[in-house]
């Protein structure tokens, strides 16, 4: 018997890669080394199952009846898992690297990290090594521990993990969660345990809230300035890699269970919906109508190493409706989000002293 | 300013650029990619400043 209080849990911000040939390769079944392993807390308590399935002989005829009489090892189908965090420039660097693809790494402490979504027909570097053409993500290794040691209730890592969508909300609130991220994370299904590796201690995060947001403008209006000065009440931002299903022929086994061996981009998605008060005047109604387009720009500035910005390439509404929130008129506006021929679609740019993020 | 090495999607061409989300757009949206700095030596190189 355990306290879910009592779980711990860490993950690489390095990517998993292998050295073959003496360079490194990405590698989605080597897991990472314990060096390159944050501990990182968790506002989900559910910690992130095995799920083997199992199949039986159930429509098979000639038994003489339609029940079952074997069983059969299948695959795993692990659930997704969520790492829901507030917002601080360590971990959404490490989502944004993750989850897009295509990261540069710049300055010494702090670091800064530039990252737009990969192009699977473009090379790009993976695992250390320039010139990969992949649909796939870099991978990560999860490790969740409860008392671990010789009498271990949970202790095991998952391998070739990678991220699968997230959630960016900014809420008119005080306190952290006024700034959340949320990463939802899927995985092939293999893991060692026990994990072997020894968690360090939980890693110091420098967060965000919402009121060290510095730049709100989307598509031409600024809401930190000028007649629609703090109007905005609130932000939603998602993006979803729709992984397509890893099985294939030699995709792998774990425990005798068939085991995916990618987790490869399908059609990604990326929304944005805000909320802002109405005002005499208020411009983006007639933006919509009027097709405008423009950029969008997000940026916490917590110092001069912590900030984070998400710059929408080009944007225009998609639907301005009319609403109430808490009893003041609002625009509830969802955006569509325009990849630009020459910027493409977004750039997320993070500082933060953490080095090797995704590398 | 620091300045980062990027490689054509192609693999054909490295060119030396500004590390600013303005420079970098462009290049990455194109499939550009990040690459260590490259030996001395090499002709293929090209820089913001030359173009």
């Amino acid at each position: 018997m355990a306290n879910i209080n009592e779980l711990i849990e860490g993950f690489s911000f390095g990517q998993q890669q292998a050295i073959v040939g003496g360079s490194p390769v990405p590698a989605i079944a080597n897991p990472q080394i314990a060096a390159n392993i944050w501990r990182q807390t968790n506002l989900n308590t559910k910690p992130w199952a095995k799920m083997p399935i199992n199949e039986d002989d159930k429509a098979e005829i000639g038994k003489g009846h339609e029940f079952a009489t074997q069983l059969f090892k299948s695959h795993y189908q692990n659930p997704d898992f969520e790492i829901s965090k507030y917002c601080s420039s360590q971990f959404i660097a490490w989502v944004m690297a993750f989850s897009l693809g295509n990261t540069t790494l710049s300055g010494s402490a702090p670091y800064t990290y530039t990252t737009t979504p990969a192009l699977g027909s473009a090379a790009r570097t993976l695992g250390g090594v320039s010139g990969v053409q992949s649909l796939e993500l870099p991978y990560f290794t999860h490790v969740q521990q409860i008392r671990p040691g010789g009498s271990a209730i949970l202790d095991e890592a998952k391998i070739g993990c990678a991220v699968r969508s997230w959630k960016l909300s900014i809420k008119n609130s005080p306190g952290r969660a006024s700034a959340m991220i949320s990463a939802t994370c899927a995985c092939t299904g293999q893991y060692v345990a026990p994990s072997t590796i020894t968690l360090p201690a939980a890693t110091l995060l420098n967060e965000f809230n919402a009121g060290t947001i510095t730049a709100l403008s989307f598509n031409g209006v600024n809401y930190m300035s000028g007649a629609s000065a703090s109007n905005f009440v609130s932000l939603d931002a998602s993006w979803d890699n729709n992984f397509r299903p890893g099985y294939f022929p030699g995709s792998g086994n774990q425990d005798g269970y068939q085991i995916q061996g990618r987790l490869e981009f399908g059609d990604r998605t990326f929304s944005v919906q805000y909320v802002v008060r109405v005002a005499a005047g208020s411009p983006e109604y007639g933006d919509l109508i009027a097709l405008t387009t423009g950029t969008s720009t997000v940026t916490f500035l917590r110092d001069s190493n912590n900030s984070f910005t998400m710059l929408i390439q080009k944007m225009a509404f998609q639907t301005a409706e009319l609403s109430n929130t808490d009893g003041i008129v609002t625009l509830q506006i969802t955006g569509s989000q325009l990849y630009d021929p020459i910027n493409g679609l977004v750039t997320m740019t993070t500082v933060t002293p953490q080095n090797g993020i995704c590398q | 300013m620091d300045h980062v090495f990027m490689e054509s999607p192609q693999g054909d061409e490295i060119k030396e650029v500004e590390a600013t989300a303005a420079a970098l757009s462009p290049l990455m949206s194109q499939g550009w990619h990040q690459v260590p700095p490259p030996a001395t030596g090499k002709t293929n190189i090209s820089t913001e400043e030359a173009k």
